[in-house]
């Protein structure tokens, strides 16, 4: 194959779709680090800031936002190819909340002043950010939030606690939903606050989740003053806007990388466990593969819709469901078949591409995180079928 | 060719083909046509029969040489959603077999005849249960021909050495038994008398005819599906117990919305092998992509009419309910043209694993 030249940052977003394809692929092999593809845990700054910087260095660390504050200016298909090929080459999550979140809403709603703040220091790295929306009495219903902000002359005084801060203990801002006003409807008395995480008053406690890792932490706030200035659109609209972010995301939580990364790993640790020829496996495997390609197809037409320009609705829920779910089968047949292996800690014979148990742990939050399955259901039974009540 | 026009206007026909469906399927229809003829012979209507022959149906992918319309399985697969809506009873899938057999042949008089909608010719291929084989024996008993007391000919796929022959068999006089199927309609057995000889092989047009049939009816499973699954959506949303909208209940919720979930995916799929077919795909990837369709819309339509009648409550398993004619149709179709068995073994033996 011939060499393919990697065009300047502000040339991509021109190249026709299968070009642009060849070139993300032609990045990837030239500049991700091999022992990062498909790693088996969620990556620490520290561990994934190498290829954050090569990002950054290269212009490629923001390819959803505009040309102007410094990303690439991808349409929303480039953006699927680019993460399409992302996850196919294995790459790993990076602290992406200020690119993928923060940026985008301070670049829609914010001031001039924020803008200028806040988004240069993202592309440096300077700013890592997380994102604090959940708490513990406010999981599924978000808006029932508590942690409040109070007006104290040119300071918001922030009093609460903040829970599934994913890699909090590696950010220096957070970016809060607070209560700005108790006596409106929940949703309408929330607003969009950015905190600089070394404020005095904010303690930061890890969570070991099931699969022993520290992915997400507790965060508390205790007094914590932050200037007036730091808060980003309309006070008591902060809902309204952290929604709109959503439903563009929901399409990358229904990719279908995931479960066939997963059936992949399936098929080898069947080979290895010399089950694979087995009827019964057959049987369940020919299942699966079925399932794995009708949701392509399903994921295609959502695809195409974007393509065409136009935006994605509530249906879209259908799509982080069956994948989330397909998944987990995928993973719950590995446990299955691995035998005594199916308890091992750490991935069997030391193989990465032989992780049942790692596989199957990391399964479990897909039908949690992102909006529950459950809360998808509900989503697509009032605002899709249209029920009542 | 179908396959060279471009999305908007591929989007566009198969828009205008839904609308014309209306002829046949008026949109809001009643099933009081489709309740009349149930186990009656020959269980359709031959005047319906006759106007699916003048607005184009029958011959929808025969090429225009031949006197058909030269349309995609898509264009195809759209009519046939909207007539699985409506329970049409008239064997339209079976006679796209017969058509495209006689235009390979270039049996023009006996082809424009069923194109017109004034003959119907079906084809005698099976020889038992669950199988898309032709074995084609000379003397063998030709099973579950669906619609058979209305034929006027039988087509007969007959084994002559490495090849399949095509012969022709009048109806009259022919040794025929039928039987009821549960949605009201029938399938005959064939004893077969070939009388006049065709073609010398049609075994790679049949193959890929049966194949079109699958697919076909996979959406005519689709359409029932839909409708079945909005029905019910009516009824949750307007039944009341314990003082309340049995819609409001979350339980059934999110049984509603898993079955949305099934019937997207059933669209997804039989949309995606319709467009590998009309794309020009063959051999095994066209064998896998049909398949794949199958096994769904096998599975997801049976899953979500009896869901429908479940959600129904005791109405739901009365004759009266409409909603039951579609577990019926989907009890007939879902097997017809191969099991999700028996796609789901074609599908591993033709699909490459895609490699991550």
């Amino acid at each position: 194959m011939d060499a393919i030249r990697i065009p300047a940052p502000a040339e991509l977003d021109g190249l026709d779709d299968e070009h642009f394809r060849q070139v993300v692929r032609a990045f990837l092999a030239q500049n991700y680090p091999e022992d990062l593809r498909n790693p088996p845990k969620r990556l620490h700054w520290h561990e994934n800031k190498p290829w954050y910087f090569k990002l950054a260095a290269a212009g490629w660390l923001c390819p959803g936002w505009p040309k102007e504050h410094g990303g690439l200016g991808l349409s929303p298909s480039k953006l699927i190819i680019l993460t399409e090929e992302y996850e196919r080459y294995g790459v790993a999550r990076t602290n992406d909340h200020g690119i993928v979140m923060l940026g985008p809403l301070v670049i829609k709603y914010g001031t001039e002043a924020q803008k200028q703040q806040f988004l240069p220091k993202i592309l440096t790295g300077e700013h890592i950010w997380c994102q604090g929306y959940s708490e513990p009495n406010a999981g599924s219903d978000l808006a029932a939030l508590r942690t409040e902000a109070v007006l104290d002359g040119d300071h918001y005084v922030v009093n609460g606690q903040k829970i599934w801060t994913t890699l909090a203990m590696d950010a220096n801002w957070i970016f809060l939903l607070v209560r700005t006003d108790k006596n409106a409807k929940k949703q309408e008395g929330i607003s969009f606050l950015l905190v600089d995480m070394n404020t005095p008053g904010i303690t930061v406690r890890p969570i070991i989740n099931l699969e022993y890792h520290d992915e997400f932490c507790e965060t508390f706030f205790d007094n914590v003053r932050v200037p007036k200035e730091n808060l980003v659109g309309t006070l008591n609209k902060g809902w309204d806007m952290a929604k709109a972010l959503l439903s563009f995301e929901r399409i990358f939580l229904g990719s279908p990388r995931q479960s066939g990364y997963a059936l992949s790993r399936l098929k080898l640790l069947a080979e290895r466990m010399g089950v694979f020829e087995d009827a019964t496996f057959q049987e369940s495997y020919a299942r699966l593969r079925l399932e794995l390609e009708d949701l392509k197809a399903l994921y295609e037409t959502f695809v195409a819709k974007l393509k065409r320009g136009e935006s994605l609705g509530p249906d879209v829920s259908m799509l982080k469901v069956i994948q989330t779910e397909l998944f987990q089968r995928i993973t719950d047949t590995m446990l299955e078949i691995a035998g005594e292996n199916a308890g091992l800690l750490e991935p069997m014979e030391g193989n990465r591409n032989l992780n049942a148990t790692g596989q199957f742990i990391q399964a479990r939050p897909a039908t949690i995180y992102g909006g529950s399955n459950e809360i998808q259901r509900n989503i697509l039974s009032k605002n899709v079928l249209g029920m009542p009540g | 060719m179908s396959a060279a026009l471009d999305d908007s206007d591929r989007q566009e026909s198969i828009r205008m083909i839904r609308d014309s469906a209306a002829a046949v399927a008026p949109v809001g229809g009643d099933t009081k046509r489709i309740r009349a003829l149930r186990q009656t012979l020959p269980g359709f209507d031959a005047a319906v029969w006759q106007q699916m022959g003048e607005l184009g149906w029958i011959g929808l992918r025969v090429p225009e040489a031949a006197g058909g319309a030269g349309l995609g399985v898509a264009e195809l697969g759209a009519l046939a959603e909207e007539l699985g809506a409506a329970l049409a009873p008239e064997p339209l899938v079976a006679a796209g077999i017969s058509a495209a057999l006689l235009a390979a042949a270039g049996a023009q008089p006996e082809l424009t005849a069923l194109l017109a909608g004034t003959s119907l010719v079906l084809t005698a291929w099976q020889e038992k249960a669950d199988t898309l084989e032709v074995p084609g024996t000379a003397d063998g008993q030709r099973v579950f021909i669906p619609a058979a007391a209305g034929a006027d000919a039988f087509l007969l796929p007959v084994r002559e050495g490495a090849k399949l022959a095509l012969y022709w068999q009048p109806a009259a006089g022919a040794a025929l038994r039928t039987e009821y199927t549960y949605d009201g309609g029938h399938y005959g057995t064939l004893q077969p008398a070939p009388a006049r000889k065709l073609a010398d092989d049609v075994g790679a047009v049949l193959e890929q005819a049966l194949d079109d049939a699958a697919l076909v009816t996979c959406f005519t499973l689709l359409g029932g599906a839909e409708r079945a699954f909005a029905m019910t959506l009516d009824y949750l949303k307007t039944r009341m117990q314990f003082g309340r909208i049995i819609g409001t209940f979350q339980a059934l919720q999110h049984r509603a919305a898993d079955l949305k979930m099934q019937l997207a995916l059933l669209r997804a799929s039989v949309e995606a092998a319709a467009a590998t077919v009309d794309a020009g795909a063959s051999g095994d990837a066209r064998r896998a992509a049909i398949s794949r369709a199958k096994v769904r819309a096998a599975e997801a339509s049976m899953l979500i009419t009896r869901q429908c009648v479940q959600l129904s409550g005791g109405i739901g398993y009365t004759d009266q309910y409409d909603v039951g004619l579609y577990l019926r149709k989907a009890m007939v179709l879902s097997n017809q043209f191969g099991s999700a068995n028996l796609h789901r073994r074609r599908f591993v033996a033709t699909a490459p694993e895609t490699e991550e």
